[in-house]
């Protein structure tokens, strides 16, 4: 009972600002809209005990990918109104493509033909781990993708570095290792020279 | 086990509580008389010469995106961590590869200075 | 657990090498000064004659499985895999003196386009929904950094753009397919989903929605109409020795992808599929053929050949046989030798920062190199399918299988649209050997180059005079 009452206020606060996010004027509000949908969604996976994925959709996507949203969107210095010119030329592609998206769906739900309804889910013990039973196969039964994954991060690293690296010429910088291990001979030249005479 | 959450759920109770009570009492109480002038930039008394956003150097998108690289790699180690005595050696291998792999595009980012800010 | 370890491993070889093999190419371009930069090319062209060859000899002759059911080694990803890494290495070695006249000359371009191969066995070897759409993750993003390895090219910036969101929407729609199947059937294996599959009676409205989204995605990567609309975009903004990458071995990726998502996975909704497919099948021959004759920019002209002949060997796979499903692979891998060729000319022609992606200049090419004019006129009689040139060939068998499966009219159909095909494939060739450019000079281009192109032009013969051995290792496919 509590659970279904928590999942239809957080599921309503999701739909909510999934929709403020499309329908925000300005693109950092969007962003902030955004959080607030990953925060949600996060509790909705928690209620259906899938505690370490709601945990790291909290850290990775709120903490690390919308910051990366937001220097985006400030990178770009978008003029919001210009983006909007096209709205209403667009929009009616848009209504009937989603509309048909959500008839296939709808359908899908309704006439699921020959299938057995869901079975309602049964509560864990309070000291069961999620991570622990994710963390049994992920590394075993599933090493080829998580191995695979590694490459990708790797991959993303090298394209990152490749795009937005560049290394400005005639820049001046110091060298700090350079000036640590400098020595007085490169630094101090001792002239032998005869006293000067008044003549 | 969503016992575990219930003070979480408290938690975010009371915070949204206070938040909607402050702004609330702010709204109602307030007596704010607001026109598009008290509302607008002050700039010293003159019109704001330009948009207060600027552009942000595409060196932070760099460091963000390097950061999230490393954030996911942390996120690997949880669930391994804790799940080790039972997944023996082959998961400690397994681990081994992934890390290793993430160390060749450390050594990479950090000899092709990506790490540095000039 | 070790033997088990063990003989997955053995199955993964080719992978295996191939990733532990980028990594110490990374760090060795890491370390050695540019005027080195040859030795890069060089030990990324080893690493692909090793990952071809472990690839030939994973597994056997039989079909095995590892990693819990999750990849699987079987005459099809052999084939497939084996002329991937070829294809991966001609266009290595079609680029580099490109790349060099261009200050491209980078060793990210070879770490980049291996990774893209990396992908591309994952793929042709996946088995669960899992590590396909990993491959399928590790390839694009390869693709993505390709397409604006030219940093300063705004228009290679612009398509790269438009590649990167049309394709993540893409992958998204495809991951959202896989999850439909997921939620209901409750398995990522492709081995127990099609268990799972013959065990229902009647299908499903679920598992045809998921169906719906895979094939969506899945048309996209592959470039079918309607969801085309960044292959000419893609091909002309890129660098020409990336958009040579892109239009040769990612497409073998993408009939593994079909044959193993839809004809190996859901035979048993075959009715569904096939007419999905043969859809999109008639719609690029239609788009593709037409609109090609409108270009002026080769690369452009090329980009929507490349989508009709996506129609043909859709045509292929639609027809759920396995004289079609070999028909299709024949034909991929036969298409991806005439695109090589056919940039591989277009990489020979653009010299000292001039790029020869007009059709213009290919004017009186038989003047300034008798020979490249030779050569280039077997690729173009090639994608036309004129007899007896590989081409040809594969048009027929896939014609053949059409028409056994009793799909007559779409027959009739390709053949048609092949003909208005030729129309743009034969202006090249007048370009050539009836027009005149006053003023041209000899073409000049290294001796390795020469070789290998006139190697490559000279199989798209010798592929449709002798097709036998091709088509040995065409039959027999799916176990």
């Amino acid at each position: 009972m509590v659970p279904s009452v928590l999942f239809a206020i957080f599921a309503g606060v999701l739909v909510l600002s999934a929709l403020g996010v499309i329908i925000a004027r300005n693109p950092v509000h969007s962003a902030l809209l955004l959080i607030l949908c990953f925060f949600t969604s996060a509790v909705l996976w928690l209620l259906l005990e899938a505690e370490f994925l709601a945990l790291v959709l909290v850290l990775v996507y709120v903490g690390a990918v919308m910051v990366l949203f937001l220097f985006v969107i400030m990178m770009l210095d978008v003029n919001v109104t210009r983006m909007r010119e096209g709205f209403t030329r667009y929009a009616p592609l848009g209504a009937i493509v989603s509309g048909i998206i959500i008839l296939q769906l709808a359908g899908a739900i309704w006439l699921r033909s020959g299938l057995p309804a869901a079975e309602p889910l049964t509560p864990r013990e309070a000291g069961h781990s999620n991570t622990r039973e994710l963390g049994a196969v992920l590394y075993t039964e599933h090493v080829y993708a998580f191995e695979l994954a590694a490459f990708i991060l790797l991959l993303a690293i090298i394209a990152a570095i490749m795009l937005t690296l560049r290394q400005r010429p005639g820049l001046k910088v110091q060298d700090v290792s350079a000036q640590v291990k400098v020595q007085r001979k490169d630094r101090v030249r001792l002239v032998k020279m005869d006293a000067e005479k008044d003549s | 086990m969503l016992n575990n959450y219930l003070p979480v759920l408290l938690f975010l109770m009371v915070a949204v509580g206070i938040g909607l009570i402050l702004l609330g009492i702010g709204f109602l109480v307030g007596r704010g008389q607001k026109d598009p002038e008290k509302l607008s930039a002050y700039e010293c008394g003159f019109e704001a010469f330009e948009d207060s956003r600027m552009k942000f150097d595409v060196r932070y998108y760099l460091v963000a995106i390097l950061f999230i690289v490393f954030d996911l790699e942390i996120a690997f180690l949880f669930p391994w961590a804790i799940s080790l005595d039972e997944i023996g050696l082959y998961g400690l291998g397994a681990m081994a590869i992934f890390l290793l792999v993430l160390v060749v595009g450390f050594i990479y980012e950090w000899k092709k200075g990506a790490l540095e800010w000039d | 657990m070790m033997n088990e370890l063990v003989s997955d491993l053995s199955a993964v070889r080719a992978e295996a090498f191939l990733a532990a093999g980028i990594c110490v190419l990374l760090l060795f371009d890491l370390f050695i000064r540019d005027r080195h930069r040859d030795l890069t090319y060089a030990l990324a062209m080893l690493l692909l004659a090793g990952t071809g060859w472990l690839a030939a000899t994973a597994g056997g002759d039989g079909r095995v499985l590892a990693f819990g059911g999750s990849v699987v080694v079987d005459p099809l990803a052999r084939v497939l895999k084996v002329a991937a890494a070829l294809a991966m290495a001609v266009v290595f070695l079609y680029s580099r003196p490109w790349l060099r006249e261009r200050q491209l000359f980078r060793g990210e371009y070879y770490v980049l386009g291996l990774f893209a191969l990396l992908g591309i066995l994952v793929i042709i070897s996946g088995h669960s929904f899992l590590v396909i759409y990993l491959g399928l993750e590790m390839l694009s993003l390869a693709l993505y950094a390709l397409v604006v390895y030219d940093r300063d090219s705004p228009i290679g910036a612009e398509s790269g753009m438009k590649y990167f969101v049309l394709g993540a929407i893409a992958s998204g729609t495809l991951l959202y397919g896989m999850s439909i199947v997921y939620g209901f059937s409750g398995t990522l294996n492709l081995g127990e989903l099609r268990e799972y599959a013959a065990g229902l009676d009647g299908v499903p409205v679920f598992l045809l929605v998921g169906l719906g989204f895979m094939l969506s995605g899945i048309a996209f990567k592959f470039g079918a109409v309607p969801f085309h609309m960044w292959v000419p975009d893609v091909y002309q903004g890129a660098p020409t020795s990336v958009s040579l990458l892109i239009a040769t071995a990612p497409k073998l990726a993408s009939i593994a992808l079909v044959i193993r998502l839809v004809a190996e996975a859901l035979p048993e909704l075959l009715v569904t599929w096939q007419v999905i497919l043969m859809t999109l099948a008639v719609l690029s021959l239609l788009i593709g053929n037409i609109v090609a004759i409108a270009q002026t920019n080769i690369k452009r002209m090329l980009a929507y050949s490349a989508i009709a002949h996506v129609g043909f060997i859709l045509l292929g796979v639609a027809t759920g046989t396995t004289a079609g499903v070999e028909a299709a692979v024949f034909y991929s891998i036969v298409y991806v030798v005439a695109a090589a060729g056919a940039f591989g000319i277009i990489m020979l022609l653009s010299s000292r920062g001039a790029e020869a992606d007009q059709l213009d200049d290919f004017r009186g090419l038989s003047q300034r190199s008798p020979w490249f004019a030779l050569m280039m006129l077997l690729l173009m009689a090639s994608m036309i399918g004129i007899p007896p040139l590989a081409g040809f060939y594969a048009k027929w068998i896939v014609l053949l299988a059409l028409v056994e499966a009793g799909a007559v009219w779409l027959a009739l159909f390709a053949v048609l649209m092949s003909v208005v095909g030729a129309f743009y494939y034969l202006r090249v060739i007048r370009l050539m050997y009836f027009d005149e450019l006053p003023g041209g000079a000899p073409v000049q281009a290294p001796g390795d180059f020469r070789l290998v192109l006139s190697i490559n032009a000279l199989l798209a013969l010798a592929l449709g005079l002798f097709p036998g051995p091709l088509m040995d290792l065409c039959t027999g496919l799916l176990g």
